[in-house]
């Protein structure tokens, strides 16, 4: 592999959410980061807690919901510079040429995160991270040798390679964003860099698969990935934890560059079993005819909260975004998005899709921003829910903010129930109730999968749904 | 009436008595006492003016939950019908076409049959796949229907003809023992009535132990598909029934000699 490494199962060292942490988590940083953290660290401490006074906040009492006192931050083993050197197995080392299609050498993995890997189709690259930490970073070969880099982004840094300095934290999700893009910056100990040359295209994706390994544990990963001009590539960022009787949180900031041209897919599966938090700051930048479209899946965890902001900004730039959650039980989920088109001429179109059953909560909040001299904007935002039960609730807030005058936009948001003339036509045919529900539901769920045809992501996402709908 | 050859058993697979339902929650019935009785391999023919509760029957027959039976009795094959969920009263072999087909976002034709065959096998038994795909293609051909049909969302965005189609590719599909066609006919031109009567008697002649209870208000299909007994039902009670030729008076007289002898 052009980058292996496997670490054993050594104990994960915590740091309380405090300047400990954040000092300790850039040990062995270069300078230019270690100054980022620190300054990442000041604004988040001079920052207040999101409350619900504020409007974005308003349906998620995010302080209430996550006991921040209560976590402990994942740092990886030993902390300072090589932290994972001579970790590297001879397993992984020996398996340099063989195709990135099997778990390999992860064999020391939880065996659920072992089953959503061995689901999965072939793939360009593999990333393994576990509490924050990653354990294991493989990429095709012979796409290696084209310029290709996968990389662990704390080695990344280290390393000085191209295009971290320059875009971490800084174009895209700078830690002046907000409370939490602030605590990420600070806190971070590991994640994924990825750089796709120009003209190069990958026709496999590459995979991230992450694990939170139990409740008091704050894990804070960033993906950076950069797609230079004319390149194309598809990156699927999977979270699993166990079912756990605490909190654990997932704190992830995600940065997307897609040049001149440039064709990227990124979703995110968020499937962590009970007491997982994710919260998430997602950033998409399209420049000029780049097409940039994502896809948030919102199956587990009990508190999800995913800021989105794609911004257009070369004209002829391309968006869509594609959003499906399903709760039950307690489970709450919260979507922020935003529409920025900065450029003329450019197209983006978001869907958002939401079955509630039990007590869940979908919170859908999303605004489309026209700025000023972006004609020709092409811009709609559709949100749809379906309540399955009469506790279950949806909030859906679209938003439009236009300042050119020649542009189509519109925007949309349905709260329905399970139609009874469905169930009914359903059972007619010998259908019985549970399962003609569950037909409705998937039917209604996956329109939103059946607009980003990547395979194996659908059967995965389908399977998923259609095991919680058996549980259910 | 004419007993299909080869029709051993001549007692009722359908006996309808003393029938009384109403919209549930509403204080009036609708349906005022229905009486009739369905051999194996017979069509009967319901015909009746807008608002006598024809309709109302054939939803009743199928476990609509928007209907309260409030007296009377149906037996299907010696089973109490009205005991039945709507599932069961399929899995039974009962088959209602819809007036209205309803439209199931996401969910293909081809998923939803299969999904209906499954629920027909016991317990961890799973439906082969291959040999579903080849019913399917199998019952289409004998209808002249596209296989491409099968891969579209149920009635999403289908005409008045297609909706129809689809409910006769379903009825091939599930092999009922008595079909109830509510109104199929209606808002249909003459081509499309023609295709759907075309699948009805082609799946007649397939299956000639196949009951047919035809729900209209025309008499136009009567010239597709032959019944064995007409019924004339007005003001939620069958008034007249005799053979084909009912139809025929009635085609030239209307309802409204009907509606004169119930209101008087």
């Amino acid at each position: 592999m052009a980058n292996g490494g496997v670490a054993t199962a050594e104990k994960v060292e915590r740091r309380a959410v405090g300047p400990a942490a954040a000092a300790e988590a850039g040990a062995g940083d270069p300078s230019w980061l270690r100054a980022r953290r620190e300054e990442a660290w000041a604004l988040y401490e001079a920052m207040p807690m999101p409350s619900t006074r504020s409007e974005e906040w308003r349906y998620t009492d995010v302080g209430r919901l996550l006991d921040f006192d209560g976590l402990a931050v994942a740092q990886a083993p030993g902390g300072g510079p090589g932290r994972r050197s001579g970790l590297a197995s001879e397993e992984a080392l020996a398996s340099e040429e063989a195709p990135v299609s099997h778990v390999g050498a992860a064999t020391g993995l939880p065996a659920e995160l072992r089953d959503a890997m061995a689901q999965d189709r072939e793939g360009a690259g593999r990333v393994v991270d576990v509490d924050g930490c990653v354990v294991l970073a493989e990429l095709d070969g012979e796409l290696a040798r084209r310029g290709v880099v996968l990389a662990s982004l704390r080695d990344a840094a280290r390393q000085g390679l191209e295009g971290v300095e320059s875009l971490l934290a800084t174009e895209a999700v700078p830690a002046s964003d907000g409370k939490f893009p602030a605590l990420n910056a600070a806190l971070w100990s590991d994640g994924v860099f990825l750089r796709v040359p120009r003209g190069v295209s990958l026709d496999l994706p590459v995979r991230l698969a992450r694990w939170v390994s139990s409740a008091g544990t704050a894990a804070f990963t960033r993906i950076l990935v950069v797609a230079e001009e004319g390149s194309r590539v598809s990156f699927v960022d999977e979270i699993l934890s166990p079912d756990m009787d605490g909190t654990a949180l997932a704190g992830t900031t995600v940065e997307i560059f897609a040049r001149g041209g440039a064709q990227v897919q990124y979703v995110s599966l968020q499937r962590m079993g009970r007491g997982g938090a994710y919260l998430a700051q997602q950033r998409t930048l399209a420049e000029r005819d780049a097409t940039l479209d994502t896809l948030n899946v919102a199956l587990g965890g009990s508190v999800g909260r995913v800021d989105l902001n794609a911004r257009l900004l070369g004209s002829g730039a391309n968006s869509d975004m594609l959003g499906l959650y399903f709760g039950d039980g307690d489970q709450h989920f919260d979507f922020n998005t935003s529409q920025d088109h900065v450029a003329p001429n450019a197209h983006s179109d978001l869907l958002y899709k939401g079955a509630l059953d039990g007590d869940s909560r979908g919170v859908f909040r999303g605004i489309i921003r026209v700025h000023e001299g972006a004609q020709q904007t092409d811009a709609y935002q559709t949100n749809r829910n379906l309540l399955m039960s009469e506790r279950a609730v949806a909030t859906s807030l679209p938003n439009l903010e236009i300042e050119a005058d020649d542009v189509r936009c519109s925007h949309g948001a349905t709260v329905g129930q399970l139609d009874a003339e469905a169930l009914f036509y359903l059972m007619s045919r010998g259908i019985g109730r549970r399962r003609a529900e569950r037909l409705v539901v998937l039917g209604f769920l996956g329109e939103v999968l059946s607009r980003l045809p990547m395979g194996g992501v659908v059967e995965k996402v389908t399977k998923a749904i259609e095991a919680k709908l058996r549980h259910g | 009436m004419n007993q299909p050859e080869g029709q051993m058993d001549d007692s009722p697979i359908l006996s309808i008595s003393g029938l009384t339902a109403r919209v549930a929650g509403e204080p009036i019935d609708i349906l005022k006492g229905v009486d009739l009785a369905v051999r194996p391999g017979e069509t009967h023919a319901i015909m009746g003016p807008n608002g006598s509760g024809k309709s109302t029957l054939a939803k009743v027959l199928a476990g609509h939950p928007g209907y309260e039976v409030t007296g009377g009795s149906v037996a299907f094959r010696g089973q109490d019908l009205l005991e039945m969920e709507p599932d069961e009263r399929a899995q039974t072999g009962v088959f209602m076409a819809f007036q209205y087909p309803v439209e199931i976002p996401g969910v293909s034709i081809a998923n939803f049959l299969r999904t209906a065959l499954q629920a027909r096998l016991a317990d961890g038994e799973e439906l082969d796949l291959f040999d579903f795909q080849e019913l399917l293609v199998e019952r289409m051909e004998l209808l002249d229907m596209d296989p491409a049909f099968a891969e579209r969302h149920v009635n999403e965005g289908f005409s008045g003809g297609e909706k129809k189609r689809n409910e006769i590719l379903q009825m091939a599909v599930l092999k009922p023992t008595l079909a109830v066609m509510d109104e199929t006919d209606s808002g249909l031109d003459i081509d499309a009535l023609k295709i759907v009567a075309h699948g009805v008697n082609t799946l007649k002649k397939e299956m000639p132990g196949m009951s047919v209870l035809l729900i209209t208000h025309y008499q136009r299909i009567l010239d597709h598909i032959a019944p064995d007994a007409v019924h004339v039902m007005v003001g939620g009670a069958i008034v007249q029934s005799g053979g084909p030729e009912v139809a025929l008076e009635l085609e030239a007289q209307g309802y409204e000699e009907y509606r004169a002898v119930t209101a008087g």
